[in-house]
């Protein structure tokens, strides 16, 4: 069974364009669920109300389903914790200028 | 990511988008190629045919071109809701493209019968067809925010200034006016640079400004300051302007718009202070720089209306090119380097992440030839600025020259993107 490093790995080529990092070194993946049939992210935006939840969210199973064909990808956006800049990675902030 | 939502499913195709902005961008270069070309007649009054053809050049064809492409894009992402009618869009491009050729050769060549009426009827035509598609985008909105109150004032005085043009080019054919010709355009240029363009710029910074510096939780209180300052500043001109004696009004009413744009310029602050990436990437450079400028020529535009400083020589044409360079030129280019990217981005990558690899959005062009074409444009401004002061041709013809120079690596740029 695919691991949760593994999924994290794929999930660092879900990429901001703008920002040019990814939602893992952003931190806004906040928990990743291992099934036997499924996978399941529970991830957040940088800001509630932002238009392109289904874009993103397709972003992120497409790379899933790549790996695992046979596996029904979830994802679960939350807005509770709130992000902050804080849960970006040292070298995010760096890169950010933070 | 809230920095993705300048598209969104209402966007419309990009290819429409990619029209006005391509036909923009052209006509920079062929804007900043003519002045190079006539340094010799830009000097002096600013009522003559060149200048009057190149100030035309420059607001319709470079400025208006550009916000238009930009509506079309953000209006429908910003308020939520599908653009009217992309057709209509498409045929003002081209109504509106033929108007501004008319109009600017009808300057040129001042040929201010037929031609040059004709033309400013066509303007005028383009200019309801985009009415007519922004209201019926309008009425479809369910969510009201301040954006879309500085887009619908900003709709307002384009119809005024379309008409007061009309107004003022059959005045050139037909005398009628009893008061005076350039008390007329003084309120044609005001409401067209304050109540079209600018409304647009405050509307669109408020949403495009946070989005690209990632900011948050700072208050837009100084935001409705700004708006409703401007336009009862703005309803003074349009008044008072109609009578002989104004001059306190009009000062009055200059007052209100300072004070408007003041206002503006702090919330830009506020939220440029809140700001999470503190890194500044060549579009905000460029912005930066604009917004710094638009604090000047206020400033300027002050003091001119209290004091008389016409002893100062071609001082109309440094304030015009403040206004319409420093401030306005670097402001498109700066929010071009930042949205043209995305939009070539998302149109040709989007369907693609995760299936194959894909570009990041700064390898989508050089941001080196950006930073040169940044000191170029910039030094320009200065330079031109200063050329006009000490009334010096040659140091005008070089001005001119760097700007040309900018501008030319400025659509490299923007090819580059388009072609990757």
């Amino acid at each position: 069974m695919i691991s949760e490093e593994k999924v994290l790995e794929l999930l660092k080529g879900v990429i901001d364009p703008e920002i040019g990092l990814d939602i893992v070194s952003l931190g806004l993946v906040y928990n990743i669920e291992i099934k036997e049939d499924s996978i399941d992210v529970t991830m957040t935006l940088t800001t509630p109300g932002c238009p392109m939840h289904a874009t993103i969210t397709e972003w992120v199973k497409n790379i899933l389903w790549q790996e695992e064909p046979d596996k029904s990808i979830n994802v679960n956006l939350v807005w509770a914790p709130r992000w902050t800049p804080e849960l970006m990675t040292d070298e995010a902030k760096k890169e950010l200028g933070f | 990511m809230q920095s993705n939502s300048i598209v969104t499913a209402y966007a419309p195709p990009f290819k429409i988008v990619a029209k006005y902005f391509i036909a923009a961008i052209i006509d920079f270069v062929i804007l900043n190629f003519l002045l190079m070309l006539n340094y010799k007649d830009i000097t002096g009054f600013y009522f003559q045919p060149k200048i009057l053809a190149i100030t035309h050049l420059l607001t319709l064809g470079w400025i208006s071109m550009t916000i238009f492409g930009a509506m079309f894009q953000l209006v429908p992402v910003v308020l939520e809701t599908k653009l009217f009618s992309e057709k209509l869009a498409d045929i003002q491009f081209w109504v509106f493209l033929l108007g501004v050729i008319g109009l600017v050769t009808g300057f040129w060549n001042f040929d201010t019968g037929l031609h040059l009426n004709a033309s400013a009827i066509l303007l005028n035509i383009a200019v309801l067809i985009f009415a007519i598609n922004m209201i019926g985008t309008f009425i479809h909105v369910k969510k009201w925010n301040v954006t879309g109150w500085y887009l619908i004032a900003a709709l307002i005085y384009l119809i005024i200034t379309a008409i007061a043009g009309f107004l003022l080019s059959y005045n050139l054919w037909h005398p009628y006016i009893t008061i005076n010709h350039l008390q007329y355009l003084k309120l044609h240029a005001e409401v067209a640079v304050i109540g079209w363009v600018t409304m647009v710029v405050m509307g669109v910074a408020y949403k495009l400004i946070p989005m690209f510096t990632l900011s948050h939780g700072y208050s837009m209180k100084s935001s409705k300051w700004a708006f409703w300052l401007i336009n009862i500043g703005l309803v003074g001109i349009n008044t008072f302007f109609h009578f002989k004696n104004n001059v306190i009004e009009i000062l009055v009413s200059t007052l209100f718009i300072a004070a408007g744009i003041a206002f503006f310029l702090f919330q830009v602050y506020l939220i440029y202070k809140n700001r999470l990436r503190k890194k500044r990437d060549i579009g905000i450079k460029y912005s930066v720089f604009s917004f710094y400028m638009l604090g000047i020529v206020t400033l300027f535009g002050l003091i001119f209306s209290f004091t008389d400083l016409s002893g100062i020589s071609n001082i109309y044409l440094i304030f015009g090119y403040l206004v319409f360079y420093g401030y306005l030129s670097m402001l498109i280019v700066g929010q071009m380097y930042k949205i043209v990217p995305f939009l070539a981005w998302y149109h040709k990558y989007s369907s693609k992440v995760g299936l194959e690899p894909v570009p990041m959005l700064k390898d989508m062009f050089n941001e080196k030839y950006a930073l040169i074409s940044y000191y170029l444009m910039t030094t320009a401004i200065i330079t031109t600025t200063a050329s006009f002061i000490f009334n010096s041709q040659i140091a005008l013809l070089f001005s001119f020259g760097l700007m040309f120079l900018g501008s030319l690596i400025f659509t490299f740029n923007i090819v580059t993107i388009l072609r990757k």
